[in-house]
């Protein structure tokens, strides 16, 4: 007899979570459409990218754990070896204005280019848009989009949650594990994982 | 810190100098090593805390930081044969950055690790101790920091005693620490909410003031959803939103259970975390799927009235439905009398039914703690419970009759056939089915009562009305009563065979009996059960004319002893620790003896005691320390006024319970114990290691 109340009760209460919460992206379903503007002032849409493979990646300049993968040119390797395959890299700034991490399209351009790094677009999220539809979390946070629209990754660039760049020597880089993956045909080994780093400043 | 242990903190460090410390400040955090006592013992265990005192406005991290961060982290370097444990986390704060949550620490926080020191360290040895500890340390950026902490633990034979401040510190980190719940935990998900349920009438009650839900991992819940707290039926549950663990039906399926803690705060403002790891199910269907799991209040009422029905198959309750039915059946029935007879009986079941649920949801009103069966939790409802069913079976058995016509076989039970005896009947049929009911639908009815007490009161009226509906149907349908087997002495011999069910009912209560309140009360009721069937054999005799009037007076007079008998059924001490009431002469006397005495001033309404009370006072540890220390454990049972106590409680500078004292043999001033407890602390007080 406990049963249909409580159930009752959940009912009431889910209602009140979907009126608050937007739908979550969820790996193996549809990767939410996003536009937004890169550092030119262009317009970038995630469905103009349909057939190819796309990765997201969170990123603040100002994030001892962003600092770990680009300081240790671990990150830019990452780009490399995506872009050699076909792959659509899109670096994510969603700090708003006056929030730390927050640049101006110059500024992340000469970010770009000050640390070589190799992304596709950088995307300028300053209305956070995009980062409430993938409910990006930290910096880095990573995802992956496969050619069919699917999110293949959600979650940490590898499996040593740690701000030293000393544990790179021993970590596993799981964006590159699930490209590698995605290319000979697999499904992705790891598909989620728990992010760590800096909050998003939304 | 005040200047004036400021000044002894100094001049502590210039007396011990053997316990060097070293300090980390970095620009967020000032970090030390602390040990709990100046020395350590060889083959001793001694406690030692990272303490991280963070500017304000900024902080570090929980074993699982949340949305975002990283847990603090101690690296040891040890003398061989030294071994550290897991470095500890109290249970954190939510520290809101919407639309993310940190689960982390704001101002100080202690994390304490165990140091197991070999036996074969010698005393006048010193055990350098190094940490390499690193944090992250976050306002709106991140700093990730750390230091390499020294500290050198002289040991000596004996411990030491900490200073004051030392002590008050690993005690309240000791209580920030979760312990694991004593409570059995389930996880159900229904579509994408979570709903954490944690089986603790304790914590359920009047006295919670919140409750706060800490994953242990993520991906579980949504770490920033808002959480939903009900403490409805004796159980604690909080809802919120799943996390991604549960997208899918299919991830959702490899969840096996879900490692949370749980931080509740009492009305006391004092605050108990609890680990568990709760085992998840799969709810009913996504409310999309239809709602299967969810009946109506019509469909529970008339499963309500099913249940009745059934009730009258209970071997409590069957004789007594029997005879009324053979009663019925002499009579041939169909007439006004049985019709009103029938009426009368359905409305003592009911009233009775609706009775026992009026009192129970007043009871729950005022806060109390009970459930379906609470009247069989007192040992002289279940002594009297046990004694009338072995009346009934006396009755049946023929040693005496109700009513005192020795002709009317089957009228039995209630007088006469008078609409008042039916009614009577039906009040005995309801009492008697009490226990029947207990053990089969204590669940369903917990249910029941905890909903709004309108729609409790109809399943209860429900499952009366169920239950004398077969009794009813028999008194206004005269071919059904025609169905019924022609009367005759088989009747009789049909009565005596039921009066074994009785005697099994009977038997039944005293075993509860014996548990509840122990074999001295067992031995006192059975005596009782001699006598009242002796009384009753006398009556017997007297009603049958074999008799007279002296034998009718002596077995009234047996009725006296019987029933004070019953009245003195109480329990007896729980087993484990034995506790005496506290009286102020009773401790006054036993340190006029010089015995060690343990008091305890505690409350029913009060959720901190209960709790210590079942985490720190109820384990077998404990009940042989004190046995074997020979100490004296008073309870002082505050929950109604008592001036004895509130005078103690003044002493200690205390405006209310709890407050746990202990008295060294010999010692006239006791020490205090901190409100919260944990078995080791009581322990460690009481044989002063």
């Amino acid at each position: 007899m406990k049963g249909k109340f409580a159930v009752l009760k959940s009912l009431l209460f889910a209602v009140v979570f979907t009126a608050t919460a937007a739908a979550s992206p969820v790996v193996g379903e549809a990767a939410p459409a996003f536009s937004g503007k890169n550092t030119k002032g262009q317009t970038v849409e995630l469905s103009s990218f349909a057939g190819k493979t796309v990765v997201l990646e969170w990123t603040n300049n100002g994030c001892p754990y962003v600092r770990k993968h680009y300081g240790s040119g671990n990150m830019q390797k990452t780009q490399e070896a995506a872009a050699a395959d076909g792959v659509v890299w899109l670096t994510i700034i969603s700090s708003a204005e006056g929030k730390q991490g927050y640049v101006t399209p110059a500024e992340a351009d000469a970010l770009t280019a000050e640390r070589g790094a190799k992304p596709a677009d950088v995307i300028l999220d300053t209305d956070q848009t995009i980062a409430r539809a993938y409910e990006a979390r930290t910096t880095p946070h990573m995802f992956i989009i496969d050619p069919a629209g699917t999110l293949v990754y959600a979650g940490a660039i590898d499996d040593t949650p740690t701000a030293d760049p000393k544990d790179l020597a021993t970590a596993k880089n799981l964006v590159l594990e699930a490209l590698d993956d995605l290319k000979n045909g697999r499904p992705v080994a790891t598909p989620e994982s728990e992010p760590y780093g800096c909050s998003v400043k939304y | 810190m005040s200047r004036s242990s400021l000044l002894i903190a100094a001049l502590l460090a210039l007396v011990t100098p053997a316990m060097a410390q070293s300090v980390v400040k970095t620009d967020n955090v000032e970090a030390r090593l602390v040990a709990e006592t100046p020395n350590a013992v060889p083959g001793g265990t001694t406690s030692v805390a990272l303490r991280l005192d963070i500017r304000e406005h900024w902080h570090t991290y929980w074993s699982y930081a949340g949305d975002s961060g990283e847990a603090t982290t101690v690296d040891w370097t040890l003398p061989a044969g030294v071994t550290a444990g897991p470095l500890q986390f109290p249970y954190p704060d939510r520290i809101e950055v919407p639309p993310l949550v940190n689960f982390g620490y704001e101002g100080t926080v202690l994390h304490l690790t165990d140091i197991q020191i070999p036996a074969s360290a010698k005393p006048g040895d010193t055990i350098p101790i190094k940490a390499d500890a690193v944090w992250l340390v976050c306002a709106d950026v991140c700093i990730p920091e750390e230091g390499v902490l020294t500290l050198d633990l002289p040991v000596a034979a004996e411990a030491g005693t900490s200073d004051a401040t030392t002590a008050a510190e690993f005690a309240a980190a000791r209580a920030a620490m979760p312990t694991p719940s004593p409570w059995p935990a389930t996880a159900s998900v229904d579509g994408k909410t979570l709903t954490l349920r944690l089986d603790a009438p304790q914590l359920a009650g009047a006295g919670l003031a919140s409750a706060v839900l800490f994953p242990q991992s993520g991906g579980y819940i949504k770490n920033a959803a808002p959480q939903s707290v009900d403490t409805s039926g004796g159980t604690l549950a909080i809802s919120t939103e799943t996390g991604r663990r549960f997208a899918t039906p299919e991830k959702a399926a490899e969840v096996k259970s879900f490692p949370a803690v749980i931080v509740a705060t009492g009305s006391d403002g004092v605050t108990h975390a609890f680990t568990l790891d709760a085992p998840v199910t799969a709810g009913p269907a996504a409310p999309a799927q239809g709602g299967e799991g969810a009946l109506s209040v019509p469909v529970a009422i008339l499963f309500a009235f099913l249940g009745g029905l059934i009730l009258n198959l209970m071997p409590c309750v069957f004789p007594v439905l029997s005879m009324k039915a053979l009663a019925l059946a002499k009579k041939g029935g169909d007439t006004r009398a049985a019709r009103m007879g029938g009426l009368a009986y359905t409305a003592g079941v009911v009233v009775s039914f609706l009775a026992i649920a009026g009192l129970l949801i007043a009871l729950r009103a005022g806060g109390e703690q009970v459930a379906w069966g609470f009247q069989l939790q007192s040992p002289i409802v279940v002594a009297a419970l046990a004694l009338l069913f072995f009346v009934i079976g006396l009755n049946l058995m023929g040693v005496f009759e109700v009513g005192g016509r020795i002709q009317n076989i089957g009228s039995g039970l209630g007088k006469g056939d008078g609409i008042t005896a039916s009614f009577l009947t039906g009040v005995l049929a309801a009492v008697v089915a009490a226990p029947c009911t207990a053990p089969f639908m204590a669940g369903a009815v917990g249910a029941a009562i905890s909903q709004p007490p309108a729609i409790a009161l109809s399943i209860f009226g429900a499952l009366g009305l169920g239950m004398a509906a077969p009794y009813l149907a028999l008194a206004f349908s005269p071919a059904l009563i025609r169905l019924m087997p022609k009367p005759g002495t088989w009747m009789v011999r049909l009565k005596q065979v039921l009066a074994f069910p009785m005697f099994g009912s009977a038997a039944w209560l005293l075993w509860v009996l014996v548990i509840q309140a122990g074999p001295n009360v067992l031995a006192m009721v059975l005596a009782a059960f001699i006598l009242a069937a002796f009384g009753l054999w006398l009556w017997g005799l007297a009603q049958r004319g074999e008799a007279g009037l002296k034998t009718r007076i002596l077995a009234g007079l047996t009725a006296v002893p019987v029933l004070a008998a019953v009245a003195m059924a109480k329990p007896s001490a729980p087993s484990g620790l034995l506790s005496e009431a506290y009286t102020p002469a009773r401790l006054e006397e036993l340190l006029k003896e010089g015995k060690p005495v343990f008091v305890n001033l505690t409350a029913a309404w009060c959720v901190t005691c209960l709790v210590n009370e079942e985490v720190a006072l109820s384990g077998k540890d404990l009940a042989d320390t004190f046995k074997k220390g020979g100490i004296t454990y008073l309870k002082g049972d505050w929950t109604n006024r008592d001036p004895d106590i509130t005078k103690l409680l003044e002493q200690h500078g205390r405006a209310g319970v709890p407050l746990y004292l202990f008295y060294a043999s010999g010692k006239s001033e006791p020490v205090v114990l901190p409100q919260l407890l944990t078995e080791g602390i009581v322990i460690a007080a009481v044989t002063g290691s």
